[in-house]
């Protein structure tokens, strides 16, 4: 077991690599009664074409990360909920782009919770009549999403990014994908991405380290793993430029919505120049776009923007892009005014003054993050995929400089590399 | 007098609770206002806090207003409005990083109190009244909010539901207001609504933080100038409904998946001596995984991906949501009324019995790892009236029996079944 203590933070975190590759954390939080663990493997909806070293390429039907999740749920004795429900811990589980995570939070049994955790994602359970079933709800979760506006605006922006990557393809997949899914195919991305050394589980809260390293090692050691080959992601080239500049869906809104964003043209970064491009973008939109800013007063009192106007920025080693917007009433004229306003600020650049203040805003946000256990587990884990330590972002933040936002600036926002997704009432 | 930790006393009119704690890194404020639902005041009390989140007599311009917060290290800070039984609550937050993680000269305890009493009693006023284009732009930032309830449909069919069921009562009334009355507000008549608002309101404040009664009781008298303003108290407003027949409505919009929801009124209500046996009864019938709805509705017949029950304690109210296709209508209304009888029959079984006490005891007891959490929790108890700590509370659980949540089950008689359903094909 060792440990790292973040002085500033007041925090020690815990960390032991298990023999079967297993990476484990733990950050006590003495002062809480509960405990938060999230069990993640680095496989997410964009690997869907794979080789295990030895194995075959495999190519593998839209959306099986996410039906995956949905079927280690299952076990021969029944639903694992049952036995979380039974312990009083309240149990979960979601994919993303990149990652799928299980977790639960509990205040009591913490160790049998954790000891059901890594054993219901270390068992799979799949029958063709269970995979069947799971079509009609996994069916309705896509029908859910296909009626939320704001979903279909951000994957409309996605979508008009992004031509050849699988970032552009729904996480959960079609109703006509998930129908070629077997309990087959599904065993196939089991074993290619749930192997320990693939994996990472994070404890948070009322625990002892030692208690939990002990726990996991007796666990893990009962389990028998070969060893694991490299797993080779196979991604079509993705242009550089955009796919569509200009993409809209008709959905009923009481008001047009408006998404934009900036495909970043170079790819590839991992560990701490990713981390520090990241926290970079971020700050630099919200000089840009944040609430305080000008540019937002203007538009919002030209009656262009509400308070829904927000920004984010997203990346990985394969893709990243900005996507900022809301509700308008009128989307040309608010990108028209945009392209005018950033337009000059790309040639005055930010002030010092601004610099500083947003940037207070960051690490005050940074610092209030860590107040909850699960968003210490999903960034910690986050960052760690990529190859960064979410407890050195506050010398990060402090050795960001006027020069590096002024320079992020006008690197991100190319007109040529911006989409626009819309969503307009038919 | 102390419970759940928090020290209570009042200055400036305000009702004043702190939980002095070093177990998070900023200071967790909140303040609650409370005015009875009322159809004539709703609207005007709903723009208000609008108004006055865009600028102060020491912060005039929004920006300036903005910058502010940021300085303070980006202290959060927000406000929330809704309907708690039939009062209509106002909900200012602030969330201030512990000095003691970040290099800052002044307290930031201090300096928040400043700015929240700012925001409250010194707002930004010409001529006598609220500055004129404020309240024009914010006006519409109400409308637009409540235009864009239709936009998310499984929040507009529950909020349908409840307009339905509470028809000829204020609880009826949507939390923003309603449209019609938008017109008729000025700047002067919200400014008088305001001062009544100032001088009638139910206020209560709480602290969670690294802090004393005795220094924020000092902040309050310093910054609140709400003059001799006494406290005052929440009073019941509850009334028992009978219910008559079930009554059905249906609603045709044009979507992917059919919104089913259920209103069902019960006499038990947060003060009351059975509290404990309708959080059962609820947890049982659809708060979790394991419960009726979940396991009967979705993992049985896979007709949904959700499907869960809610009960608010205030109201005396219980509410089901489901998403399911449009031409299962008739299949899931069944199922879901089966689980209702089953639960009235006391067809409950021990491990439903104790699996869901166990989730109920998690959830009470991870309480105390939220300062926003302890918070709501002990507002209740102004709400109520009712002085029940969590302990208490969960002891309630424990001894609860079937024949408990039978009687419980009796209380609860369905009123109301909504229907959002796609269009008619032509």
């Amino acid at each position: 077991m060792e440990s790292k203590i973040y002085e500033r933070l007041q925090e020690t975190l815990y960390y032991e690599k298990m023999d079967n590759g297993l990476q484990v954390y733990v950050l006590p939080k003495p002062a809480f009664k509960k405990a938060y663990a999230t069990f993640a493997t680095k496989y997410g909806s964009v690997d869907n074409h794979f080789r295990v070293e030895g194995g075959e390429e495999t190519q593998v039907p839209d959306g099986i990360a996410h039906f995956l999740e949905h079927k280690m749920f299952e076990e021969p004795e029944g639903d694992i909920f049952a036995t979380f429900a039974s312990n009083g811990a309240s149990a979960n589980a979601f994919t993303s782009f990149d990652q799928t995570v299980y977790l639960f939070s509990a205040t009591e049994n913490i160790e049998t919770n954790l000891s059901t955790l890594v054993d219901f994602v270390q068992r799979p359970y799949f029958t063709d009549e269970n995979v069947d079933k799971e079509k009609g709800i996994i069916g309705q979760e896509i029908n859910m999403y296909a009626d939320n506006p704001d979903w279909r605006v951000y994957f409309g922006l996605i979508e008009a990014l992004y031509s050849k990557h699988p970032v552009h393809i729904d996480i959960a997949g079609t109703v006509e994908s998930i129908s070629t899914i077997t309990k087959e195919t599904l065993y196939s991305c089991y074993n290619a991405f749930y192997h320990p050394s693939n994996m990472l589980l994070f404890v948070v809260g009322g625990v002892e380290p030692e208690r939990v390293f002990s726990l996991i090692r007796d666990n893990q050691n009962a389990k028998s793993y070969g060893k694991q080959g490299q797993i080779e992601r196979i991604f079509e080239q993705e242009p550089a430029e955009v796919a569509e500049k200009w993409k809209e869906c008709k959905l009923a809104v009481s008001m047009p919505k408006c998404l934009f964003g900036f495909k970043e043209k170079t790819s590839g970064l991992t560990g701490t120049d990713a981390v520090r491009r990241d926290l970079t973008t971020k700050l630099m939109l919200d000089l840009l776009f944040g609430s305080s800013t000008e540019l937002y007063q203007k538009l919002y009192n030209e009656d262009l923007i509400s308070d829904s106007f927000s920004h984010e920025f997203n990346s990985s080693p394969q893709y990243a892009f900005s996507a900022v917007g809301g509700d308008t009433k009128d989307p040309g004229k608010l990108i028209a005014r945009i392209k005018e306003e950033v337009s000059a600020i790309l040639e005055s650049g930010f002030t010092a003054k601004d610099f500083e203040r947003a940037r207070k805003k960051k690490i005050g946000g940074y610092l209030r993050m860590l107040n909850s256990p699960e968003n210490i587990a999903h960034e910690f884990t986050r960052y760690q995929f990529r190859g960064g330590d979410l407890f050195e972002v506050l010398p990060v933040y402090e050795s960001l400089t006027l020069e590096d936002v002024n320079e992020r600036l006008r690197e991100h926002i190319d007109w040529e590399q911006m989409s626009v997704s819309l969503v307009v009432s038919p | 007098m102390t419970n759940n930790g928090f020290q209570h006393g009042s200055a400036a009119g305000i009702r004043i609770h702190v939980l002095p704690t070093k177990a998070f890194k900023t200071f967790a404020i909140s303040l609650y206002a409370g005015v009875p639902l009322d159809e004539n005041t709703v609207t005007e009390t709903a723009t208000m806090p609008f108004v006055l989140r865009r600028g102060t007599a020491s912060y005039p311009e929004t920006i300036q207003f903005r910058e502010r917060l940021e300085e303070l290290y980006g202290a959060g800070f927000g406000f929330d409005i809704y309907k708690r039984g039939d009062y209509q609550i106002l909900q200012f937050r602030m969330d201030t990083i512990n000095d003691s993680f970040v290099q800052s000269k002044d307290s930031l305890l201090a300096e928040s109190f400043a700015f929240l009493g700012e925001v409250l009693t010194r707002p930004l006023v010409e001529d006598g009244h609220f500055r004129t284009a404020y309240v024009n732009t914010e006006r519409e930032t109400v409308r637009k909010k409540l235009e864009a309830i239709v936009n998310d449909k499984i929040r507009y069919a529950a909020e349908r539901c409840i307009e339905e069921m509470c028809a000829g009562e204020p609880y009826r009334l949507h939390p923003l207001g309603q449209r019609k009355d938008l017109d008729k507000i000025t700047p002067e008549s919200l400014y008088g609504t305001y001062q009544k608002w100032l001088d009638n309101a139910i206020f209560d404040l709480y602290v969670v933080g690294d802090t004393t009664p005795e220094e924020v009781e000092k902040l309050v008298a310093a910054h609140f100038g709400r003059g001799n303003a006494s406290t005052a108290e929440y009073g019941s407003r509850f009334t028992p409904v009978q219910v008559g027949e079930v009554r059905t409505v249906e609603e045709r919009l044009n979507v992917n998946q059919g919104k089913l929801n259920m209103g069902l009124r019960t006499s038990i209500t947060y003060s009351d001596d059975k509290y404990a046996a309708a959080l059962m009864y609820n947890g049982i019938l659809g708060g979790y995984p394991h419960s009726k709805l979940f396991v009967n509705v979705r993992e049985k017949a896979s007709l949904a991906y959700y499907a869960s029950s809610r009960y608010d304690g205030h109201k005396g109210i219980g509410t089901i949501q489901s998403g399911i296709e449009t031409q299962n209508y008739d299949k899931a209304v069944d199922i879901i009324r089966k689980q209702l009888d089953e639960l009235r029959n006391g067809n409950i079984t021990d491990l439903e019995m104790s699996q869901t006490k166990a989730m109920i005891r998690n959830l009470l007891s991870e309480i105390q790892d939220s300062a926003f959490e302890m918070i709501s929790f002990d507002f209740n108890r102004q709400l109520s009236g009712k002085n029940r700590t969590t302990a208490e509370l969960l002891s309630q659980v424990d001894g609860t029996g079937v024949s408990d949540v039978k009687a419980a089950a009796e209380t609860f008689q369905l009123d109301t079944i909504y229907f959002l359903t796609g269009q008619k094909e032509e």
